[in-house]
């Protein structure tokens, strides 16, 4: 919906184009998808256009570009507020609703443009160029994609046109439409292999997991629209309007901002809605480096963070202090949860799932407290009865710097993360290929897990004969009672030719896949446990060597000197070591944390939290590097790996820059990149070099001794603790005769010095249950599909069955009636003009008597 | 800007442009394809004087689609003369005789509804183009050109049929306003059976003149009763003896008469019978012009008569035909919808449905007459009658765009011998793909599927009868249930019909993508190039009208205002 006005609105010429930035990739979307279809097979399209590559890499250039001109406009425009540009659908005057005065209801779309627009703008429309720019490197050069990536850059263009158009949109109904459209993207892109049970099964999950989360969040935009009477942002943020809304309801305000929160969590994976992001790791790389780095999972940061106007509005003083503590305690939950699970993953990507979901907590935190400041500290120039606040300018700042820190990490994070996905999907690559190299020949089919044969007999009937288990379900299902017993399956093992079992081995058989134990198979319990199987059975049968594993890899550093430097930059970035760019940002989150804490003990657990995932950090990323780069090759393939080619390196190139460029854009002001016009770029403490000195003093040297000594103390957990633990056990020198870039020498000499220096023994605690606990993700999985089980299975089968006799007959009925009234009408229709002309005559009569009798 | 002038006074030619060149077209069409060697000998001389007319005719005009070359042309060559006049600002002409009778009267209402009936009449013509049977177009004798005779026919119809839905349009007479919409029937009846080879076409080109002229009978007597009662048919003059003595009986009597008349022009139940059988024996670019532009007339006459002529302000509170309107919008509504349920060939399906939209129209002009027109509620019943009106516009508009189109993609099938069932429709996202993705996208226009016209026109239509019914509540302030006035049920009547619509629109879609094509009808369908250019300008019209809604909203309401802004 238009913004129906804004105080101070500043025309921009930029904004005018701005609705391109999104219509580029949405228009690209039919094009390269109608292309493909038509071209697939032509060799230009293959090698020049790269099945739209290509195609993709001009839209995200062009939108790319146009971002840059808006930030440019909108950063020189700086002390303006916001500039909207509206395309009008139509405008209403019919609805009103709530305690907003009446206005007039316009449908349309509408930019608006702030602070947390421009920053999330410019991440999202740089970070989906790069990405575009690897996935040609890296889509194209693998066979098995051949003649299908034109629908690889079609959905990606739709998604990154979601992205966009959620960041500008200029009303909360718009920000869920693309959310949704994101949701899409990701279930698509997710399940790009579609083919593979696995991809299929993850890209189920993240939908639904995701969906869980929107449903809150449709009900929560419901009671704001109560609230307010509309969801765009102009009426919602507008000042008097939210005096009005808090004066009569600010505990629902409340509860609506706590479900849109909700479905914050779900889109950002955060605790209990995390367990789709791992498993999305099944998309192809970029997609990982997209969705569950730079773009996707920033979404519900996006989302809460739009939600500061609420929050910093004094009618609203401390009643939102609640919810604040909540977004907090779930970062600090998450950010030490996925941090442990980090831990033990071997799987080069999912350890970066983990990492992501661990550095988004942290953001989460910073927003929490610096949305708990806004709300408990006085930070207006006036204070809610017209007075002068006297405690303006401090409290000010600290708002500003606590909610810029949180941005400034989201910056950080994305364009690390990005950058850390991207060089993973680069060994991943080079290590395939070498793999293929080296064993092209052989494939051994040999799978080695402990499931019962018939079942995975019957899991590759199925998937061979290309038959859903609903399918097969329902053919032996002979009773139609819903569940089967252990006759009729094996009625149906037999009639498939997989075995023809005794009883007491078929007893066996349904145990193995019987989850609530009552000694009966429903569909669910199937469905669970052949997908398992399948999943597995893929994974086995499709190569029994893993790309992805780190340990195959190992001693890359030489091998491949431009991704292990940029792995190094990202790594070190996300671990906040001094003067990159996530120290400073993650400084400040675990700074302001702590502030909240002194005065709101709650707070105490977030802020042990952040403190101890710093070290936590510090150890994942470190043993993630070196055990990738350092040390030895593991195994014959790692020795065999070659640079990757110049469309991959370039984004990392230029995404290193960033990450090492923290402290150039922490001098220019964006660790206080908050939405208040107080504060500007390059301004406040003299310029550049004013900025560095400021911001290097505030942090190394800072005048309160608290913050002074919780500084040190986080540096120590973060960049000496966590990396020293995990340089004394992983990684290692070089194999002789391997040359590796002159910068990774302290690096690895300091691996190799202090692993020769400690031998310590971790396998007692690799052995204990608290690793394989960790290794099985915390059992969140295991749990959630007892709870499917259990509740929302039976649930569903009741559902299903009030849907059959209720709903479904309702409609039938009513289908069967107006079909019935339909052949009774048709068959008035004689084909016979003197029945028409009889029918007219008594129509005729109606009219008269009708008209005539109105009046009599 | 006003202007009053006589008829061909300065100004008339530019007022009246778009007709004019109409008629200019008229004889062009009789004219040029005649023309050839033909030479007369002067009577006792030698002398052979060439008059161009008959013997053997030249390259260029024994062409047989030259005749529908050039009614496009002129179809379109209006239809911008009329918009250009539109967007540059309108002078509001009224064309009076020397008594001061008012005769036409060329106003933004009257340039729109000119505009649909070119725009529909221009697609139609040029669909037509590669659609009529022709010999050779080497055979220049005369005898091609009797063969070819009907290739004239069919387009001088079409524009005299055009040129008397401009008078039915612009006439500020009651008596004139008949005698454009008699031209205008008496065209389509022929139009209808013009494809004398089938027997469908004459049965039905028959039956509709046999139902048609029963009800331009029963119009034409409450004509003739109107004029007894108040001595007059000027629409200023009759509104007024409304406003005096409208609850006598002979008025009441004659204006239900006219109804029936024009209820059988917009298909209204129960006069619409003829019209399923129409559609489906006519061409399907005659049927889509019976649905469109046909249709539109009929909306005109109904608006002029009804909101004009017996006006909701005549009586206090709400318009004696309030209840009757009311009740012919229900049942049309409802029997359109159902009738359509159930058929099974596409063309009656479309003729259903057009009966359907029908209804919703009525619905929308029974709101106008629920407004409460009290000193105090004057301003926002204004506002609603205008809200109501552009909605009316804006929906006959846009169904140019998707209804014919969906009779032009009908009308390529039937080029191959199909389009009867819905069958042969079946694969036809194979056959062609764009071509079904095309009518996919008009049938849920039709449905009223964001973000096409077809949605803005259906929520324009529901919001503007919902705002009519809430007038009085809303005065007081509070809204309450009970405070609605009924009409508001029409609104939730067409809401749920269109819920059932969709039903048999989406059937389109799941026999096109899904259904194996008929036997004997696979491989792609025939080229008609002129065909598709209609219909690729429909496609655009129906995407652009539902997104840039705006633009078109904004015509609408200045020709709502010029209707009853007088108010």
């Amino acid at each position: 919906m238009a913004g129906s006005g804004s105080s101070d609105i500043v025309h921009s010429t930029a904004a005018q184009y701005a609705p391109y930035i999104l219509l580029l990739p949405m228009l690209a979307f039919p094009i390269i998808l109608y292309l493909g279809k038509a071209l697939n097979g032509n060799k230009m399209w293959k090698d020049t256009l790269k099945e739209g590559g290509i195609i993709a890499l001009g839209v995200m250039g062009a939108s790319l570009l146009l971002s840059l001109w808006l930030v440019s406009d909108f950063i020189g425009a700086y002390g303006g507020m916001e500039m909207l540009s509206d395309w009008t659908w139509f405008t209403s005057s019919m609805w009103s609703a709530g305690d907003v005065a009446t206005h007039e209801v316009s449908f349309g779309f509408g930019i608006h443009i702030d602070h947390i627009t421009v920053l999330l703008l410019f991440v999202a429309s740089f970070l989906c160029l790069l990405i575009n720019t690897f996935a040609i490197g890296y889509m194209n050069t693998d066979p098995i994609n051949d003649n299908r990536n034109h629908r690889f850059y079609a959905e990606f263009v739709l998604f990154c046109s979601g992205m966009l158009g959620m960041v500008l949109a200029d009303s909360f109904l718009w920000l869920f439409i693309f959310w949704e459209l994101m949701g899409l993207c990701s279930y698509l892109l997710i399940g790009f292999y579609y083919e593979r049970p696995s991809a299929a099964y993850a890209a189920k999950k993240a939908f639904l997991t995701t969906r869980v989360g929107d449903v809150f969040l449709m009900v929560g935009l419901a009671v704001l629209w109560d609230l307010f009477g509309s969801l765009d942002y102009a009426v919602v943020f507008d000042s008097y309007n939210i005096e009005a809304v808090a004066a009569s309801s600010s505990g629902t305000l409340a509860w609506a901002l706590g479900l849109m929160f909700i479905g914050a969590v779900g889109k950002s994976a955060q605790f209990p809605l995390h367990v789709w992001l791992p498993d999305a790791m099944e998309g192809p790389t970029p997609v990982s480096a997209l969705i569950h780095a730079a773009t996707m999972v920033n979404a519900g940061l996006y989302l809460v963070a739009r939600m500061f106007p609420f929050f910093g509005h004094e009618a609203l003083h401390g009643d939102l202090a609640d919810l604040a503590f909540i977004i907090a305690a779930i970062g600090g939950t998450t950010a030490v949860m996925a941090a442990a699970i980090a831990f033990v993953q071997h799987d080069l990507k999912k350890v970066l799932a983990y990492s992501t979901m661990s550095q988004l907590a942290y953001i989460f935190t910073g927003l929490g407290s610096a949305l708990y400041l806004a709300n408990t500290l006085h930070w207006h120039k006036y204070l809610a009865d017209g007075t002068v606040n006297a405690d303006y300018y401090v409290n000010h700042a600290i708002v500003v710097v606590a909610f810029g820190a949180a941005l400034f990490h989201l910056f950080n994070h994305a364009m690390a993360k990005g950058m850390l996905f991207m060089a993973s999907g680069a060994v991943i690559h080079e290590v395939h290929h070498a793999h293929h190299h080296l064993h092209h020949h052989e494939h051994d089919d040999h799978h080695g897990s402990n499931n019962p044969e018939e079942l995975v007999m019957l899991a590759k009937h199925l998937s061979e004969n290309d038959q859903t288990v609903y399918d097969f379900f329902k053919s032996i299902d002979l009773d139609d009672s819903g569940d089967i017993d252990m006759f009729e399956f094996q009625k149906a093992l037999t009639a498939t030719k997989i075995a023809n079992l005794p009883p007491w081995e078929m007893d066996a058989l349904v145990k193995a896949v019987d989850i609530n134990g009552d000694g009966r198979l429903n569909l669910p319990e199937l469905d669970l446990a052949l997908g398992r199987i399948l999943s597995e059975v893929d994974h086995g049968h499709h190569d029994e060597f893993d790309a992805q594993s780190m340990e195959n890899m190992g001693g890359l550093a030489s091998k491949m000197p431009i991704t292990a430097t940029a792995m190094l930059v990202g790594s070190l970035s996300i671990m906040g070591f001094p003067l990159i760019g996530g120290f400073w940002s993650k400084e400040g989150i675990i700074a302001n944390t702590w502030r909240v804490a002194l005065d709101d003990p709650r707070f105490f657990y977030p802020a042990m939290c952040v403190l101890l995932g710093a070290a936590m950090t510090g150890f994942y990323m470190s043993r993630m590097w070196l055990k990738t780069f350092a040390g030895s090759p593991k195994g014959e393939v790692a020795a065999n790996v070659h640079p990757t080619n110049t469309w991959i390196k370039t984004p990392l190139f230029i995404l290193t820059f960033f990450s090492l460029g923290g402290i150039v854009l922490a001098s220019m002001g964006f660790t206080h990149w908050a939405p208040d016009i107080e504060y500007g770029l390059m301004s406040d403490h003299g310029g550049l070099w004013g900025g560095f000195l400021y911001e290097m003093e505030h942090v190394f040297a800072n005048s309160d001794p608290f913050f002074f000594i919780l500084t040190y103390i986080a540096l120590f957990f973060g960049a000496i603790v966590g990396p020293g633990l995990a340089l004394s056990l992983y990684g290692g020198a070089l194999d002789e005769g391997e040359e590796a870039k002159a910068w990774f020498g302290p690096v690895l000499a300091l691996n190799a010095a202090i692993k020769s220096r400690y031998h310590w023994d971790n396998s007692a605690f690799a052995q204990s249950g608290f690793a394989t606990a960790l290794s099985n993700r915390l059992y969140f999985d295991h749990y959630y599909d007892m709870a499917m089980l259990k509740i929302v299975a039976a649930f569903s089968n009741k559902a299903a069955e009030t849907d059959a006799a209720v709903i479904d007959g309702t409609i039938k009925a009513i289908e069967r009636t107006s079909q019935d009234l339909s052949t009774k009408l048709r068959s008035l229709t004689t084909g016979s003009a003197r029945d028409y002309i009889l029918m007219a005559a008594v129509g005729t009569l109606v009219l008269v008597g009708l008209i005539w009798g109105v009046v009599a | 800007m006003q202007q009053t002038m006589q008829p061909f006074d300065e100004g008339f030619v530019t007022a009246l442009a778009p007709e004019l060149i109409l008629v200019v077209g008229l004889f062009t069409l009789m004219i040029a394809p005649n023309m050839g060697d033909g030479k007369f000998r002067l009577p006792m001389t030698q002398i052979r004087l060439p008059y161009l007319f008959g013997g053997r005719r030249g390259k260029l005009d024994s062409d047989p689609r030259l005749p529908g070359l050039f009614a496009s042309f002129f179809f379109v060559v209006a239809f911008f003369t009329a918009l250009l006049s539109f967007v540059n600002g309108m002078t509001t002409t009224a064309i009076v005789t020397e008594d001061g009778t008012t005769l036409l009267k060329v106003d933004e209402f009257s340039r729109i509804f000119e505009l649909i009936f070119y725009g529909a009449l221009a697609l139609a013509s040029i669909a037509s183009i590669n659609r009529m049977p022709a010999t050779s177009r080497n055979d220049r004798s005369n005898a091609g050109l009797y063969n070819n005779r009907r290739q004239v026919d069919f387009y001088i119809l079409l524009i005299t049929c055009g040129l008397g839905m401009s008078v039915v349009a612009l006439a500020q007479d009651l008596f004139l306003l008949f005698i454009g919409l008699e031209l205008a029937s008496f065209s389509t009846y022929v139009l209808v059976s013009f494809m004398k080879e089938s027997k469908e076409g004459t049965e039905a080109g028959m039956k509709y003149f046999i139902v048609g002229s029963v009800a331009s009978g029963v119009g034409l007597y409450g004509l003739s009763l109107l004029y007894t009662w108040s001595g007059s048919l000027q629409f200023e003059a009759l509104h007024n003896a409304f406003i005096e003595s409208g609850m006598e009986p002979l008025p009441l009597v004659a204006l239900s008469m006219l109804l029936v008349g024009f209820g059988f022009k917009v298909s209204a139940a129960p006069f619409h019978f003829a019209a399923p059988d129409a559609y489906a024996g006519a061409t399907s670019p005659v049927a889509g012009v019976l649905a469109t532009a046909s249709k539109a007339m009929g909306v005109v006459g109904l608006l002029r008569i009804l909101i004009i002529v017996a006006s909701p302000e005549a009586t206090d509170g709400a318009a004696v035909w309030l209840v009757a309107l009311g009740v012919l919008a229900a049942v049309t509504m409802t029997w359109g919808n159902l009738a359509a349920l159930g058929s099974t060939n596409p063309k009656r399906m479309l003729a259903y449905s057009s009966v359907a939209h029908a209804g919703y129209m009525l619905a929308a002009i029974t709101a106008i007459g629920a407004l409460n027109w009290e000193p105090a509620n004057i301003t926002e019943s204004k506002n609603a009658a205008l809200a109501v009106v552009t909605a009316l516009v804006f929906h006959l508009v846009v169904l140019v765009c998707f209804k014919l189109g969906a009779f032009l993609v009908l009308s390529l099938l039937e080029s191959e011998q199909g389009g009867h069932t819905l069958e042969s429709l079946g694969g036809l996202a194979k056959r062609d793909p764009m071509l079904a993705v095309t009518m996919f996208i008009f049938m849920m226009s039709l449905a009223g599927v964001p973000p096409l016209s077809g949605f803005v026109s259906k929520l324009l239509v529901v919001m503007g009868i919902v705002k009519a019914a809430l007038i009085e509540s809303s005065v007081n302030g509070s809204i309450s249930f009970g405070d609605l006035h009924w009409v508001w049920w029409l609104a939730l009547l067409m809401v749920i019909n269109s819920a059932i619509s969709v039903f048999y629109y989406l059937r389109v879609g799941l026999v096109m993508f899904f259904h194996e094509p008929e036997e004997g009808r696979q491989g792609p369908l025939p080229k008609g190039r002129s065909v598709r250019f209609a219909i690729v300008a429909c496609l655009v019209m129906t995407v652009f009208f539902g997104v840039g809604a705006n633009v078109l909203i904004s015509l609408c309401e200045s020709a709502a205002n010029a209707l009853i802004g007088a108010w």
